[in-house]
């Protein structure tokens, strides 16, 4: 059961697909007539085109269309009033649809701008991906009211309830603004998804409307440097002598004083009976002073103060080595550039 | 080649070896030193003691090349008077040219020669020396203390009027406290010599002890050599 659903789903995909350039086909067949003043073929494509009926797949731009060139044939016909309602109906679906001053005659036109008039919609041109230096370039987003209309364009990160307001005012017909990629407090935008929200009320028949664009920020630039890690304590001399130093000091001074006292009594010839053992004892007195005052003075004192400056060398050499990486960081960042993309929605 | 070339051919080998050109472009620092000491000479000639002791004074200048090589020449002298009937009084006096190498910042090699005189109303006696050994440096607590540690093997001695000694060794130990500039140390030394004779009884013994006390100020040159 399930091969054959799949074998029919395949047999009617070529179907599917020939269907929808039929569509284009009868569309430009549409347009020819059109230029050519034939009107009642022109209309009955087009009737055929936006029928429920219709065999072939029309999108929605395609119906847009087939709307737009219904109305002026109908003008063009003499049902002005028909004509209008097929305008508004390409309008209601697209309200950036517009008139070709060079396709369609000013009657035409003109009923299309009554049919403007009619029908209020806000919208807005599809951000296109772009790629922008901050410092000297902006991005531009095309809002439109179909009539006038006060108007409000705010640029908000989505989801969220408010944003960077980039217009507040009158507008009528499209209208071209322009983002330099900050947000109000003057920072870049950060990337994420982001919304241009549109909302106005016509000042015509008051009726309300709002749309909304989507797009996604990234940065672009040049990769940053990753700053170097604090000292680990391996990597640290050691401050302070270890406990048991002082003995340390105190067997050095002593074992000198042994050295020197042993001298005369090792090394000389005791057949002289002499070797000046009163002036090795006057060293080796010294030598156990010195002994004795390393051991108090390494018990008050244990820090190592070669070492603690080692250290603190160390650590300034590594903090400006940072300092210096953060540095050229915030340079690289100073150059971002901004990355703009459509985006479906607030998110995935 | 006599001993006495062979000594200054030594010396002149210390010096060049202190002055190597591997060094050329280390920093000097010439070095000043001051000294007084007690000496005591004791010899046994024919059997008979005769130990003299007096005070030495002296002066020495250095030349330190970069961290590793040292040269110094000394000279010293000074009156011994005899502590025995049987002795005379003598004077002294000795020049000393000593090269050194640290091969660790504790460890110095050093070679050196040094010619002695002592001299009587009647006769002179000239010593010459070829001197090598070391000397180790023991650091202490105390800032810029250090014990010293020396040992020196005589292998030439020229001896005027008098044979070679068998045994001819030096050996010395003390303190030093180094300053930025000044340094003072205060050292014992022992000088053994044990001349050959046939009969043991009359062999000929010499000793020499003394505790030195030395000055030195640092000066250090800004050129390069």
């Amino acid at each position: 059961m399930t091969r054959a659903v799949l074998l029919a789903l395949l047999l009617a995909a070529p179907y599917a697909a020939a269907a929808q350039g039929t569509t284009g086909e009868l569309l430009d067949r549409a347009a020819q007539h059109h230029a050519a003043l034939d009107v009642e073929r022109e209309i009955t494509i087009l009737r055929q085109i936006v029928s429920p009926n219709s065999p072939f797949i029309v999108t929605h731009e395609q119906r847009v269309l087939a709307y737009k060139y219904l109305g002026a044939a109908l003008v063009v016909r003499g049902q002005a009033d028909s004509g209008i309602l097929y305008f508004r109906a390409a309008i209601e679906r697209d309200p950036l649809v517009d008139l070709e001053p060079q396709t369609f005659t000013p009657r035409e036109r003109q009923a299309f701008a009554q049919a403007r008039r009619l029908t209020f919609a806000l919208g807005g041109r599809a951000v296109a991906v772009d790629t922008i230096d901050p410092r000297t370039e902006r991005l531009s987003f095309t809002v439109l009211s179909t009539h006038t209309a006060a108007l409000r364009v705010e640029l908000r990160s989505a989801g969220t309830p408010s944003g960077l307001p980039l217009y507040a005012g009158d507008n009528d017909g499209p209208r071209e603004l322009q983002w330099d990629g900050l947000l109000a407090d003057g920072r870049l935008a950060p990337p994420g998804r982001y919304e241009l929200f549109v909302a106005g009320q016509s000042q015509l028949n008051q009726r309300a409307d709002s749309v909304r664009l989507y797009f996604s920020v990234a940065h672009e630039h040049a990769p940053l440097e990753d700053t170097l890690p604090a000292l680990r304590p391996d990597e640290l001399l050691a401050e302070q002598h270890p406990a048991g130093r002082e003995r340390q000091e105190l067997l050095r001074g002593f074992g000198l004083a042994a050295g020197v006292l042993l001298m005369p009594r090792v090394l000389a010839n005791g057949e002289l009976h002499g070797g000046g053992r009163r002036l090795a004892g006057g060293i080796a007195g010294a030598a156990s002073l010195a002994g004795l005052a390393g051991f108090v003075y390494r018990r008050r004192h244990r820090e190592i103060p070669g070492n603690i400056a080692a250290n603190a060398q160390n650590r300034a050499a590594r903090a400006a080595a940072n300092a210096a990486i953060l540095e050229r960081n915030r340079a690289r960042l100073a150059e971002t550039r901004v990355v703009v993309a459509p985006a479906a929605g607030v998110g995935p | 080649m006599s001993d006495v070339r062979r000594l200054y051919a030594a010396a002149l080998a210390a010096v060049g070896v202190a002055l190597a050109p591997g060094v050329a472009a280390a920093q000097i620092s010439l070095h000043g030193r001051a000294e007084i000491g007690r000496l005591e000479h004791r010899i046994r000639l024919a059997g008979l003691l005769e130990p003299s002791s007096g005070t030495l004074l002296g002066g020495a200048l250095g030349v330190v090349v970069g961290e590793r090589f040292e040269a110094w020449g000394e000279a010293m002298g000074g009156h011994l008077v005899a502590d025995s009937p049987a002795g005379e009084d003598r004077d002294v006096a000795e020049v000393q040219l000593l090269g050194g190498m640290h091969v660790r910042p504790w460890v110095t090699l050093q070679s050196g020669v040094s010619v002695r005189t002592y001299s009587t109303p009647l006769a002179r006696q000239r010593w010459t020396t070829l001197r090598l050994g070391a000397e180790g440096r023991l650091p202490l607590a105390i800032g810029g203390l250090q014990g010293i540690v020396r040992a020196q093997w005589m292998p030439v001695v020229s001896v005027s009027g008098v044979a070679r000694p068998d045994v001819a060794l030096t050996t010395g130990a003390g303190l030093e406290w180094r300053g930025k500039r000044v340094s003072l140390s205060a050292v014992y030394t022992l000088e053994r010599y044990d001349f050959p004779a046939s009969d043991p009884s009359l062999r000929r013994l010499e000793e020499v002890s003394a505790l030195r006390v030395r000055a030195t100020i640092v000066r250090r040159a800004t050129g390069r050599i």
